[in-house]
């Protein structure tokens, strides 16, 4: 009997450490509830595409966002997803920069310049013409989208290498999209419709169509179209408002404050930092007026016998700064992009995937699984080094937006991404 | 002018003492009955459970005992379908006990040497949980001298002197990535002291009823001049430097605790204790670095704890003359609120269940064996601070075997 009782006891413990795990049951990863993700396309810009630090490169591509939400559609009937990958002998594409050191906190950032896939002199890439899902091309524009001259296609070196030599020139970025046999798409475009103006320091350079901000009206329209389009089949999909195009680094790193405090440095009477405004005047710059982030290694900043930026005489120019008037204009376009975005969608009973709401908080700061994330320059963690397009952790966040919001739509479960698996700026790791 | 902080990259890392980190192994008669057993002298851990009990014990005893305790913890981010669990780690809480008094006298001498709170927790290194902890080591070891004294042939008071010995080691990966993409770590290892009491009084009535209050003092324990080992970047080691300390301060709760014990026949007692865990000593948890740099600023986080309580109900029944069996349930309150949850200690209310038997072969020697189950309620929390989203699951095993010499 003793030996009995006291045989069992041991023999239970042992049992029960062994095989008692845990378990957490939730819904992720069970349905696609009323969407079907058996063929997903991306259609977007340099963000749908991977751009960042300047350029399109491999690692870059791998971790887009629609390449990420396509690996966790695997779980509820998402069928492959292929994107145009340079491949691992030209990795680095375009080629991009990288951080090579901080010297008291200030970077330098060198060109990365192995490994490039470029096959001539003339700067085209290595072409890739097969079929592909993620259609994100960088610099691509509603506007542009429906270029009717054709000729966008032969002149952005990223939509040229995915065209054979009988489209080039000869399609634009609407018919391209078309006649995929998507079951479910993103469209997240519109960005540089505004952004390609307000990184030129809202001046239009004439004849350069990549520097115009797009009329409002024609903006609503030629997105109707697109939208139509994508849902001819009666698809479902999402759909990505656009960021507050001055609230990214690129507009907010380089700031009159700090470029007066480095004037004080040199020269204490420093008063003032002066700019050149959209309309011509030259008055003294407040926090209000944004200069780009490039500014900072132009080598311009007090240059001259007349010191450049600190008098009326010689202000920074005009195409360098947003100025509080530009950057009224600029929100201005924004939000009327955004609200046409919302009620084509909501019209069409697409997801939204509220981008704009998103980064304005991620410009406060936040902290998401454990990682404090904000919009400041390499350090925030979500914005690689051009200060305009996103991390790997970027787009890993980014792509939960998605992911929520096709849920919320659709009843879907995809599984989020796991940020934590994806990193921000890499530190170089010499002293 | 260009000039960029990298500050608010980096809040410094966290120590969460819950519900999780008390320990209630100390004896393994009263873990048999799941913890409950203040209001009785059953043996020598009452130097432990109520030093008002100890001179009612009939002999002079040493034991020492240990129950290595796994603590099989998962986490599922929100909205992932990946479940994750710590490493299999046994931690081994132990306890000593030594029990002296001159036959027939009024008086015993007690000395107690135990865990009554730690954790180990190991996630790994790349858990979707690494940028708030990757792992954890805690050990408090008490040791407390005890005077038990009888006032009267059923009332008994005792008080213990406690010294603990805390060793601490905490790491967490840093979301600054190197070259190769992979990420800092932090390591906090530290060692500190605290001081406090145990006081109890036994009374046992007429009808043999017993009852128990006990209070075990907080113990405030100090560590200074821990070792704060930062891995980053070469490019920010300036920011993180080398070879720093901190100072950093744990409060471990004073609990007040009622028990009674109700003979229900000559071989069968029932035990049970009630439990009020004073944890709202525990709003802040500060770090105080040696080195302080832009990105690298001594913290004080909100805890916000509130008090915890648990309720035990044990029963010992002596089967015959060498076996004894027992049976325990509890139920206990967490005393971490909604949004202080973390990995440390993924807290939340808990069953208890155990059971233990004892065996004595001879009037000298005793063997005692007991199991010990927890099961934490699933709790989906998004931590304040860290942001970390998910659910946690915990289930603890711990069983024991002690030794006791009599004479």
């Amino acid at each position: 009997m003793k030996k009995y009782i006291l045989n069992s006891f041991v023999a239970a413990a042992i049992l029960f450490t062994a095989a008692c795990k845990p378990e957490i049951e939730t819904p992720a990863g069970t349905t696609a509830g009323q969407a079907n993700f058996s063929k997903y396309i991306a259609v977007g810009n340099s963000l749908t595409s991977g751009f960042a630090d300047g350029g399109l490169y491999l690692e870059g591509q791998k971790v887009a966002y629609p390449n990420l939400i396509a690996a966790k559609m695997a779980t509820v009937g998402g069928g492959s997803f292929t994107s145009p990958f340079f491949t691992d002998a030209q990795a680095n594409g375009s080629g991009y920069v990288a951080l090579t050191a901080l010297v008291n906190g200030t970077p330098t950032l060198t060109p990365v310049t192995d490994k490039l896939a470029y096959i001539d002199a003339a700067k085209h890439l290595a072409k890739y013409t097969t079929e592909i899902q993620n259609l994100g091309i960088p610099g691509m524009r509603v506007d542009l989208s429906f270029d009717p001259s054709l000729t966008f296609s032969a002149a952005n070196p990223y939509f040229e290498r995915l065209l054979t030599d009988a489209q080039v020139g000869k399609t634009n970025y609407f018919q391209y999209i078309q006649g995929r046999n998507h079951t479910f798409f993103s469209l997240w475009l519109g960005n540089n419709d505004v952004l390609g103006y307000a990184l030129n320091g809202a001046v239009t350079v004439n004849g350069d169509p990549t520097t115009v901000l797009t009329d409002k009206v024609t903006f609503s329209s030629l997105y109707a179209n697109l939208v139509n389009a994508l849902s001819a089949g009666g698809q479902k999909g999402i759909v990505g408002t656009i960021p507050d195009v001055t609230a990214i680094p690129y507009f907010n790193t380089v700031t009159v404050a700090a470029l007066l405090n480095a004037a004080k440095a040199i020269n204490p009477a420093a008063a003032a930092i002066y700019i050149q405004t959209g309309t011509g005047a030259v008055r003294a710059a407040t926090a209000e007026d944004l200069i780009r982030l490039p500014f900072q290694t132009a080598g311009l900043f007090g240059q001259g016998a007349i010191p450049y930026g600190l008098h009326p005489l010689n202000p920074i120019t005009s195409n360098w700064v947003l100025d509080k008037d530009e950057v009224i204009k600029v929100k201005d376009y924004v939000n009327s992009y955004n609200s046409s975005i919302k009620s084509l969608a909501t019209s069409k009973g697409l997801a939204i995937a509220d981008t704009y709401t998103y980064f304005n908080q991620v410009k406060v700061g936040m902290n998401i699984q454990g990682i404090g994330i904000n919009s400041a320059f390499i350090s925030g963690g979500a914005f690689s080094l051009d200060g305009i397009h996103l991390t790997p952790r970027g787009n890993a966040v980014i792509a939960n937006v998605f992911i929520d919001a096709i849920n919320a739509k659709y009843g879907s479960t995809i599984p989020t991404v796991d940020i934590t698996q994806y990193r921000g700026v890499k530190f170089p790791d010499t002293k | 002018m260009k000039k960029i902080l990298l500050s608010a990259l980096l809040s410094a890392p966290l120590w969460v003492l819950g519900q999780g980190f008390q320990v209630n192994l100390q004896g393994q008669k009263q873990i048999g009955m799941a913890g409950a057993g203040s209001a009785l002298a059953l043996d020598e851990a009452s130097v432990f459970y109520n030093p008002g009990a100890v001179t009612f014990l009939e002999k002079n005893s040493v034991s020492a005992g240990v129950n290595p305790l796994l603590f099989k913890s998962a986490f599922k981010q929100s909205g992932s379908n990946i479940t994750e669990n710590v490493k299999n780690k046994v931690a081994p809480p132990f306890e000593f006990y030594a029990v002296w008094g001159p036959k027939s006298n009024k008086w015993k001498l007690g000395l107690g040497v135990y865990t009554p709170f730690g954790g180990l927790v190991d996630w790994g290194d790349n858990w979707s949980g690494k940028y708030a902890l990757t792992s954890l080591n805690l050990k408090a070891i008490y040791f407390q001298p005890t005077l038990s004294v009888k006032i009267t042939d059923r009332i008994g008071i005792g008080a213990g002197f406690v010294y603990n010995h805390g060793d601490v080691n905490l790491q967490r990966a840093l979301p600054v990535n190197y070259p190769d993409g992979r990420s800092g770590h932090v390591t906090l290892d530290g060692t500190g002291k605290g001081y406090g009491w145990n006081a109890g009084l036994y009374i046992k009535t007429l009808s043999n009823i017993s009852f128990a209050l006990v209070h075990k003092s907080k113990v405030i324990t100090k560590l200074d001049g821990g070792t704060a080992d930062f891995q980053v970047p070469g490019s920010l080691t300036s920011s993180f430097p080398a070879g720093n300390t901190f100072n950093a301060e744990l409060p471990l709760p004073a609990t007040t605790s009622l028990g009674v014990g109700i003979p229900l026949s000559k071989s069968t007692v029932l035990a049970f204790d009630a439990s009020w865990v004073q944890w709202h000593i525990y709003q802040d948890l500060s770090f105080d670095y040696a080195t302080n740099t832009p990105s690298l600023a001594d913290t004080k986080s909100a805890r916000n704890y509130r008090d915890g309580s648990s309720f035990k109900l044990g029963i010992n029944h002596r089967a015959s003359e060498k076996l004894a069996l027992r049976a325990g349930v509890g139920y206990a309150f967490s005393p971490v609120q909604d949004g202080y949850v973390t990995p440390e200690a993924p807290d939340a209310d808990r069953y208890i269940l155990s059971a233990g038997l004892g065996y004595t072969p001879t009037s000298h020697f005793e063997v005692n064996a007991s199991f010990f189950f927890e099961d934490v309620k699933s709790r989906k929390q998004k931590n304040l601070e860290t942001g970390l989203d998910g659910t946690f699951k915990t289930l603890v095993y711990a069983p024991g075997l002690s030794l006791t010499y009599k004479w």
